[in-house]
């Protein structure tokens, strides 16, 4: 690759500045004329009938435009399995069912209005656990459904488990459990939807999705009865991401709506506590897992089985199975797996897309259990990772090709920074955990492409029309220099326009740790489009042939004289002022030749992976069962860091994210209520509670990536939990099977291995999870 | 019932009538355009309001508009100088990844500047105190950390990228 | 918030009578950091808010040179407290309590009136407040009037001030001669946290026999109102000091504990953490005397 100008510089994020002086409008900033203000009411109940409702005294509150409740609105149908209507009819299934709605002048009015909405419900009993909703008898939560069970196609079996298992010389077996935790963004979601005279429509609102938005927004016009309507999703500057902007939500919907009936802009701003309520949590799991080895250490077959609380509705938590399987058959060499998982209809919440999508779930329960069968062989818990780590040129049995793998790398350079042979104080101990996850794309729509379109102007700086959705993780950048490398510019003659429908080409969205791989590619092969069309125009002006020419610094130059040259903006000065002229463009749209999985879950879902160890060492205080982490150390194959300032971010965020999901957060639901709405008692980590991150990068330059890298937004959060799991372990040699690892557990489990009871309870089953 | 307040925000002297109820964050975002001032959870838990009062951090959410009658006020948009050159701080934080969605920034970059304006070479530990009232989610804080030790002359302690290249053969 | 009318007396009585002129529609504001989240909440919505601004002076903490009491203005914020060389040294009760309270940008705004007025179980300020056997003064219509601060809570936000009094102040009376004090406050956070316990322990020593002369054991989170541990008090008092009794002092004051299930933590849980949590503290109240008597 030669000498890089650009790439693997520490660039700061290009909206830094901007963020930095508070010029950036996020929604909460933008206004509309004439905007109107939309609010939600939300059910009182988490099973009920709707009796009546009577909003005759909220319509005639001065101020207020419009009220909508579920029958005044026409069939929409939202989320994966469409069973989420944008207001509820008939009938509500969780306390964020959205009953009504209401359009005023002023946000005061509005609330008030809310407030004069008589809804008489008559309440239904109702199903909180999964375990309790596969019951015959349990109530159902979609009556039309049959039964509580989704019928989601989750099942694979490779190879013969049960015969694997008879060989094994050793099996571990057990239960894991993990819980709700939330994404927490400091910005809270809003959207302002605006119909124009003919009644196409313009939504700036917060998503990770604007492409995949555009279309459940035309779903929202269709219903309408606008055909042919358009549709432009703008998405203003996010105060964060996470996954939780993956779906469209039914404020959106209940925006565009009210937008529609009041014939006005309506803006619909969450507040903390509906932020909390009204979106949605990483998907809880009830995991069974057995795995077992031969005599030499390898692994034999890995068996899981899971249960998922879907929550009341369907959106992206019910399809998190389809990326648990990749640790489960692909994180380290296991011949015989078999995996099943059943989603299931609960009153509680409804879980969606977060940060590592299901693998956080489910790397808690492998590595974990990876921990418990080392010592039931009785071989160091490194050694056994080391042994079945993966390696380049593997494929999998659910044939993901392992195009560049750094595992061994990584488990080794956290063993030595962790010093794991040197000796321990009381109370202290080690855990690691390891991970892979999608790293090239994700093949999970029939599309996985983004579209670049890359304009030089009169000056020789380049316009960058990207798919790419920014969320504050530095797409914007990191396609930035790419472009700028690619073309011999400086950083600064880049402006990279993204989020943007009506101005942007199209992109599956902001998911998966796809952007940089994905976006960067597309970036990658329109820059060089325009750099081929470059080439050829000062190749004829210099009069050499173009495999002549190379690029740098605003110039175009003759690699064996590079005194002699044309500068970029003269070129494209050249271009447009002569006769018989041209403009600049180049496009691309990349879509990975990735694949989606097959009937039996078969296919290369991803055209490179990430991998990754995490280390850390902990001291538990075995009076009061608290846990605090002395050291951590994650490192991670990331084929190549295009931005190591940017890639440092995402790694040290993710795991103090991860940290606080071993820890500390948890979203606690009371009979599907949600008790703590607020950052008073969900326990997001301060900078107090900070701890200091490594985060070694070992680059594999994987042959597909741009520039050889690798996604690297997720695996920060991925073996955190597993990690610190481990640690307790072997710190004082109780083993939390349940996140998070509180206190209370911990001792509890202290409290049990020493054969002592509290207060006549088990904690560990009854009440210690209310904490 | 308005109220006549007058106090300087931002170094300019400002006389507004206001409503008893307002917060100082609505009075900052909607009566006065400083929409750089966030408003994260309007209890006093996020710290994403944070604006400097007579020298102090407060949190602008939970302050009520009639108590900044007679005060000194500097908000985000504050803090840079007139010419547009960067507060040392936001260069930092611009620098050294300090921000990522940028939600926080504004109440982390004035409670940073309230420690400094107090205690110009913070040890690590004041400056978590300093910033324990502003929760970020995207940067695990390491990041801020190295911002706010880098604006105060401090090297950075080392943690950093430690690149090392895979070996050919196994490719 | 709803609206209201904003009145700023100037005087106590001034501010009296302003509250009894709007009874049940007034409520005095000091710091605001309560009561503004509760209006916003719409817990609350007083059509008058009385600043006691200008009524409650904002002086730093005083000790009397002659009477050796410490005066706390109600008015004082939780950072002048944890700014005051003087409570640091002499108080580190108080330090550790207020130090840990909310943020910094909380801290500069509350006042410590506002956190015994508010009487939520969990504040912290309380805690080494009562350990310190420190009185209230308050004002109101009928006049004047004091009382120990261990009374002056009631139940859950409840509190014996009648409707338009107001605390004026926190008078700590002079401490023995080896005294030690330490509280902890007990989070699943290092910031931004109410506690789910907070213990507060108090010990002084005979000068020459090294006995257990004073002994107090305070719990926040513990039982509806902040209370003594009279029982872990007694037991202590006339004892050497030492892990062992401190550790049985921790069982009697766990037994006396009400401690109950809530989100914030269960009441085993509790129990069982009063127990530990008070033989640490006693512990670094012996560390406190040693270090004191060492420097002097």
């Amino acid at each position: 690759m030669g000498d890089l100008n650009y790439v693997g510089k520490s660039i700061p994020k290009l909206d830094a500045v901007d963020k930095a002086t508070g010029r950036v409008q996020y929604i909460q900033d933008l206004k509309r004329p004439g905007m109107l203000y939309g609010k939600i009411l939300y059910s009182r109940y988490p099973h009920a009938k709707i009796a009546h409702i009577d909003a005759s005294r909220a319509k005639q509150l001065p101020g207020v435009r419009v009220v909508l409740t579920g029958d005044d609105i026409p069939a929409i149908r939202m989320g994966v399995y469409k069973d989420n209507p944008p207001l509820k009819a008939g009938k509500v299934r969780s306390y964020r069912d959205e009953v009504a709605a209401v359009a005023a002048t002023d946000p005061d009015t509005a609330r008030k209005a809310l407030e004069l909405i008589q809804v008489t419900y008559e309440a239904l009993p109702g199903v909180f656990d999964p375990e309790t909703a596969m019951q015959p008898e349990a109530p159902l939560v979609h009556e039309n459904h049959k039964t509580n069970i989704l019928k989601m196609p989750w099942k694979l079996h490779y190879g013969d488990v049960a015969a694997a298992r008879r060989e094994a010389a050793w099996v571990v077996e057990d239960r894991f459990t993990t819980t709700w935790v939330t994404h927490c963004c400091m910005g809270t979601s809003g959207a302002i939807a605006e119909f124009d005279h003919a009644n196409n429509l313009t939504i700036h609102t917060n998503t990770q999705i604007p492409s995949l938005a555009q279309k459940d927004f035309l779903g929202v016009l269709k219903a309408l009865g606008l055909e042919e309507k358009r549709v432009r999703v703008v998405k203003p500057c996010i105060g964060g991401g996470f996954g939780s902007k993956l779906d469209t939500y039914a404020y959106e919907h209940i925006a565009i709506l009210l937008a529609y009936y009041a014939r006005k802009p309506v803006k619909i701003q969450f507040d903390r506590r509906e932020e909390f309520i009204a979106t949605s949590t990483r998907q809880p799991a009830i995991i069974q897992i057995a795995q077992g080895c031969d005599r030499d250490h390898r692994l034999l077959f890995r068996d899981v089985s899971m249960v998922l609380d879907n929550g009341a509705y369907t959106s992206w938590g019910a399809t998190t199975p389809s990326v648990m399987m990749m640790p489960i058959t692909t994180l380290y060499k296991v011949p015989n797996v078999r995996y099943e998982a059943k989603c299931v209809y609960t009153n509680n919440t409804y879980s969606q897309a977060m940060r590592g999508y299901g693998n956080p779930q489910a790397t808690f329960a492998i590595e974990s259990s990876m921990d418990m069968l080392a010592e039931a062989a009785g071989i160091d818990p490194v050694e056994l990772r080391r042994i079945n780590a993966n390696d380049s040129g593997d494929v999998s049995t659910q044939g993901f090709r392992i195009t560049t793998c750094g595992l061994k790398e990584c488990l080794d350079t956290v063993t030595a920074k962790l010093a794991t042979g040197a000796e321990k104080m009381p109370g202290e101990g080690i855990g690691i955990a390891s991970l892979i996850h999608v790293g090239g794309g994700a093949r999970v729509y029939k599309s996985d492409g983004c579209g670049t379109i890359i304009k030089m102007d009169d000056y020789g700086k380049a316009n960058v029309f990207t798919g790419a959705s920014d969320m504050g993780q530095g797409a914007d950048t990191i396609i930035a220099q790419i472009v700028a490398e690619e073309l011999g510019l400086r950083i600064e003659d880049i402006h990279v326009i993204h989020s943007d429908t009506d101005v942007c080409p199209w992109d599956v969205g902001a998911h998966a740790s796809r952007t940089t791989f994905v976006a960067g590619n597309s970036a990658l092969g329109a820059a060089r489009q325009i750099k081929t069309r470059l080439f050829e125009m000062a190749a004829d002006q210099l009069e050499v042939p173009v495999q002549a020419l190379a690029a740098r610094d605003r110039h175009i130059f003759i690699k064996d004289n590079p005194d002699k040259g044309l500068e970029i903006g003269k070129l494209m000065r050249k271009a447009h002022f002569s006769h018989g002229g041209q403009m600049l463009t180049g496009e691309c749209f990349y879509d990975p030749e990735n694949e989606n999985l097959g009937r039996d879950f078969r296919g290369n879902l991803s055209m490179t992976y990430t991998f990754g160890t995490h280390g850390v060492r902990v001291k538990v205080d075995e009076e009061t069962g608290k846990v605090d982490i002395l050291q951590y150390i994650a490192a991670h194959d990331v084929g190549k860091a295009i931005n190591p300032l940017l890639l440092e971010g995402q790694v040290y965020g993710g795991v103090l994210m991860g940290i606080g999901y071993a820890l500390t957060e948890q979203v606690i639901l009371e009979k599907g209520e949600m008790m703590n709405p607020n950052f008073r008692d969900y326990k997001i980590l301060t900078a107090k509670d900070a701890i200091a991150i490594e985060a070694p990068v070992l680059e594999t330059a994987d042959k597909d990536g741009p520039y050889g890298a690798k996604g690297i937004g997720e695996p920060g959060c991925v073996p955190t939990a597993p990690a610190i799991a481990n640690a307790v372990y072997d710190a004082i040699g109780v083993r939390i099977k349940d996140l998070p690892i509180t206190p209370e557990k911990v001792l509890a489990a202290i409290k049990k291995k020493k054969g002592i009871t509290t207060c006549g309870i088990d904690p560990l089953t009854e009440k210690a999870e209310i904490c | 019932m308005f109220n006549e307040i007058e106090f300087t925000c931002n170094g300019n002297l400002t006389r507004v009538k206001i409503e008893p109820h307002w917060t100082l964050l609505h009075l900052l975002r909607e009566g006065l355009g400083f929409t750089g001032t966030k408003e994260g959870c309007g209890s006093g838990e996020c710290g994403a309001c944070t604006v400097i009062v007579d020298g102090l951090a407060v949190n602008a959410c939970i302050y009520l508009a009639v108590e900044a009658d007679g005060k000194d006020i500097t908000t985000v948009e504050g803090l840079a100088d007139a010419d547009g050159t960067l507060h040392p701080l936001q260069q930092s934080f611009v620098d050294n990844g300090g921000i990522q969605c940028g939600f926080c920034t504004p109440g982390m970059l004035m409670s940073a500047k309230a420690l400094l304006d107090d205690t110009p070479a913070p040890d690590e530990t004041q400056i978590k105190e300093a910033l324990a009232g502003n929760i970020c989610r995207c940067t695990g804080y390491v990041q801020i950390f190295d911002s706010v030790k880098a604006a105060t002359g401090e090297s950075r302690e080392d943690i950093r990228v430690v690149a090392w290249k895979d070996n050919d053969e196994r490719r | 918030m709803n609206k209201f009318e904003y009145l700023v007396p100037q005087t106590l009585d001034e501010a009296v009578s302003m509250y009894d002129a709007h009874g049940d529609q007034a409520a005095y504001i000091a710091g605001g950091t309560d009561i503004v989240v509760k209006m916003k909440e719409y817990k609350i919505s007083p059509g008058y808010i009385i600043s006691l601004k200008h009524v409650l002076p904002r002086s730093e903490p005083q000790r009397d040179r002659e009477t050796g009491e410490l005066t706390l203005a109600a008015s004082v914020t939780h950072r002048m407290i944890e700014n005051s060389a003087l409570i640091k040294n002499e108080y580190p009760i108080l330090h550790d309590a207020i130090g840990n309270i909310g943020s910094v940008q909380i801290r500069n705004v509350a006042t410590i009136g506002g956190n015994l007025v508010n009487a939520v179980p969990s504040a912290d300020g309380v805690i080494p407040l009562i350990a310190l056997d420190a009185g209230v003064n308050i004002y109101g219509a009928k006049g004047k009037r004091s009382l120990a601060l261990v009374h002056f809570f009631t139940g859950p936000g409840q509190n014996v001030l009648e409707k338009g009094e107001i605390l004026v102040d926190i008078v700590i009376p002079p401490q023995l001669p080896h005294t030690g004090s330490a509280y902890h406050k007990f989070g699943r956070r290092k910031a931004m946290e109410l506690p789910m316990l907070g213990v507060g322990v108090l010990l002084s020593l005979e000068e020459r026999t090294r006995r257990c002369a004073r002994a107090r054991v305070c719990l926040g989170v513990a039982a509806p109102t902040p209370f003594r541990a009279l029982g872990a008090e007694r037991f202590l008092v006339g004892k050497k000091i030492d892990d062992a009794v401190l550790q049985e002092a921790g069982t009697i004051a766990a037994e006396e504990s009400q401690v109950r299930d809530s989100i914030r933590g269960v009441a085993w849980y509790r129990r069982e953490m009063v127990a530990v949590l008070v033989r640490r503290m006693g512990q670094k109240c012996l560390e406190r005397i040693k270090t004191t008597s060492e420097k002097a």
